[in-house]
């Protein structure tokens, strides 16, 4: 077996005073599909947030393409440029004068010091590059203030497509979209992420989604209350235990389901 | 006719060279810094800092400092209380900056009522003596503009990063709480040094005011942050000669400058969309 891309170990995140993750392990093999699933408030954006150095954590260690992160969130940049990470959304208050294309950019190169006249021509190939395999070409000149919802996420998996990566941190990258939006946004993760050789670790509420395309589902309720292939970890009684008793786990019924890869 | 030659009179004082470079330098800092500082929601702290810096004036004058050594100092002590507090208490920013700057201003009020060769003096400090600036206090001022222009020009990516989304900024390696206090500390202590030439009511209008002009009509960051010093010097520099030419105070001068500048954009702005 090749070595994890991620390796979590025994972790426990605290937020003020309360335990949000608690001592929770697991380990991501290179180009699987992993969902995050739980109920509301069960910490599954602390639990991402930690294993990129965002939030601290208590005790536990992770490892990153096999580099530990520091305790205050230290890692290699070598390892900083092969991982992505997609927010739920950005919070854009106002105008902002930041184009597309300028946003994009900001993936592709560290964010250190650096004089704004060097490496000009790699940089607008690859935003270039990036823009046309997330279908965004036409938004390069946009404000990024001014883009749609759904706009956004395309956006953001530029940034994330505009180098080489090897692990992608997706934090409910649905939210927000209607179901035809999400389809469309799901399936252009679906195509990259094949492409690329992505390893994903997605937080999900779409439980259709995850039967459909992850190949391991990591349930958290704060602890790991358990994990394995969809079709084990989502059965009704897995879901029970970790919702709680009178969970009816949901089924969408669309009138034309699209045709599974 | 005798306007155009009184101008070329009064481009030959020395006082009105300096205050000229001044207006020159300390509005292109503030437009620089502004365009950052408007983004990050912190035009208010620029506000409060300024009203606040009232009593580090006051202690100057209590002690016979002079005024900028005590409040650059002053200042980022101000700014890392700030910060601190935030993070502790957990209230909103702004309702702590107004009870810090309330009670900065009381104090110094009262302190200074007890002075009584400044008691007639207040106005000074209230909209500052552009024309009193020393060439000290330029070359401070030259420095101050090297140094953050290189800062945020090397930096940019860092900071457009975190004005964006810190934890995105923080996934990619940006040390996010050191670069952000860093800023606050520039920020006041630029608001500290262009006190004594713009005043502590009106410093925050150099600041804000150019930087939101620029983010109206900027499509792209970096014309944003030149924009917004371009505007911040050439509004000062305007400003300072309609003054001189007019007999006006000087620091409202450049204030109404700088909204006219303001306006204009607010104008184009559908035009560029």
């Amino acid at each position: 077996m090749a070595a994890a891309i991620l390796e979590v170990d025994h972790l426990t995140v605290r937020r003020e005073a309360a335990t949000v993750v608690d001592d929770v392990s697991f380990s991501l093999q290179p180009e699987s599909d992993t969902a995050l699933v739980g109920p509301n408030g069960a910490g599954k954006s602390s639990l991402v947030q930690a294993l990129l150095g965002i939030l601290p954590r208590c005790s536990g260690s992770i490892r990153l393409l096999g580099e530990p992160l520091g305790p205050r969130g230290q890692l290699p940049a070598a390892v900083r440029d092969r991982l992505a990470y997609l927010p739920q959304t950005l919070t854009l208050r106002g105008r902002i004068p930041l184009s597309v294309a300028e946003f994009v950019a900001l993936g592709y190169e560290r964010p250190g010091l650096s004089l704004p006249w060097r490496g000009h021509s790699g940089r607008s190939g690859a935003v270039r590059s990036a823009l046309a395999r997330t279908d965004s070409s036409d938004l390069a000149e946009r404000l990024i203030s001014d883009l749609s919802t759904g706009q956004l996420k395309r956006v953001l998996l530029a940034f994330c497509v505009v180098r080489p990566r090897s692990l992608l941190l997706l934090d409910e990258a649905q939210a927000g979209l209607d179901s035809q939006a999400s389809e469309q946004f799901h399936s252009l993760l679906y195509g990259l992420r094949r492409r690329e050789g992505w390893t994903i670790l997605q937080v999900s509420h779409d439980l259709e989604m995850v039967r459909r395309s992850c190949d391991m589902v990591l349930c958290l309720n704060r602890s790991l209350r358990c994990s394995g292939s969809p079709d084990h970890a989502l059965s009704p009684s897995q879901l029970e235990h970790l919702y709680g008793p009178g969970f009816v786990p949901y089924h969408h019924h669309h009138a034309s389901q699209p045709t599974p890869r | 006719m005798s306007a155009a030659s009184n101008l070329v009179e009064l481009l030959q004082m020395p006082f009105l060279q300096r205050a000229l470079l001044a207006g020159l330098f300390t509005g292109a800092l503030g437009g620089l810094l502004g365009s950052v500082a408007v983004l990050r929601q912190l035009s208010f702290f620029s506000d409060a800092l300024g009203h606040s810096a009232l009593l580090g004036i006051t202690v100057a004058i209590l002690l016979n400092l002079n005024p900028t050594l005590v409040l650059v100092p002053f200042a980022v002590l101000f700014a890392l209380g700030i910060d601190r507090l935030a993070s502790r208490s957990r209230l909103p920013t702004d309702a702590l900056l107004n009870i810090v700057y309330s009670s900065s201003l009381a104090l110094a009020v009262l302190a200074l009522s007890r002075v009584p060769s400044y008691r007639g003096g207040i106005d000074q400090l209230l909209f500052g003596d552009i024309l009193g600036v020393s060439w000290l206090d330029l070359s401070l001022i030259l420095l101050l503009l090297l140094a953050a222009g290189s800062y945020l020009v090397l930096s940019r990516r860092t900071q457009i990063l975190l004005t964006l989304d810190e934890p995105l900024a923080i996934s990619r390696g940006v040390a996010a709480g050191s670069h952000r206090l860093l800023f606050i500390v520039l920020l006041a202590v630029v608001v500290a040094i262009s006190i004594k030439a713009v005043g502590v009511l009106l410093i925050s209008a150099f600041v804000v005011i150019p930087a939101c002009a620029s983010r109206l009509v900027s499509r792209r960051f970096s014309a944003y942050g030149l924009l917004a010093a371009g505007l911040g010097a050439g509004c000062a520099v305007v400003g300072l000669l309609l003054s001189a030419l007019f007999n006006l105070p000087s620091g409202p001068a450049v204030v109404l400058v700088q909204l006219l500048g303001f306006l204009i954009a607010l104008a184009l702005a559908p035009l560029l969309r």
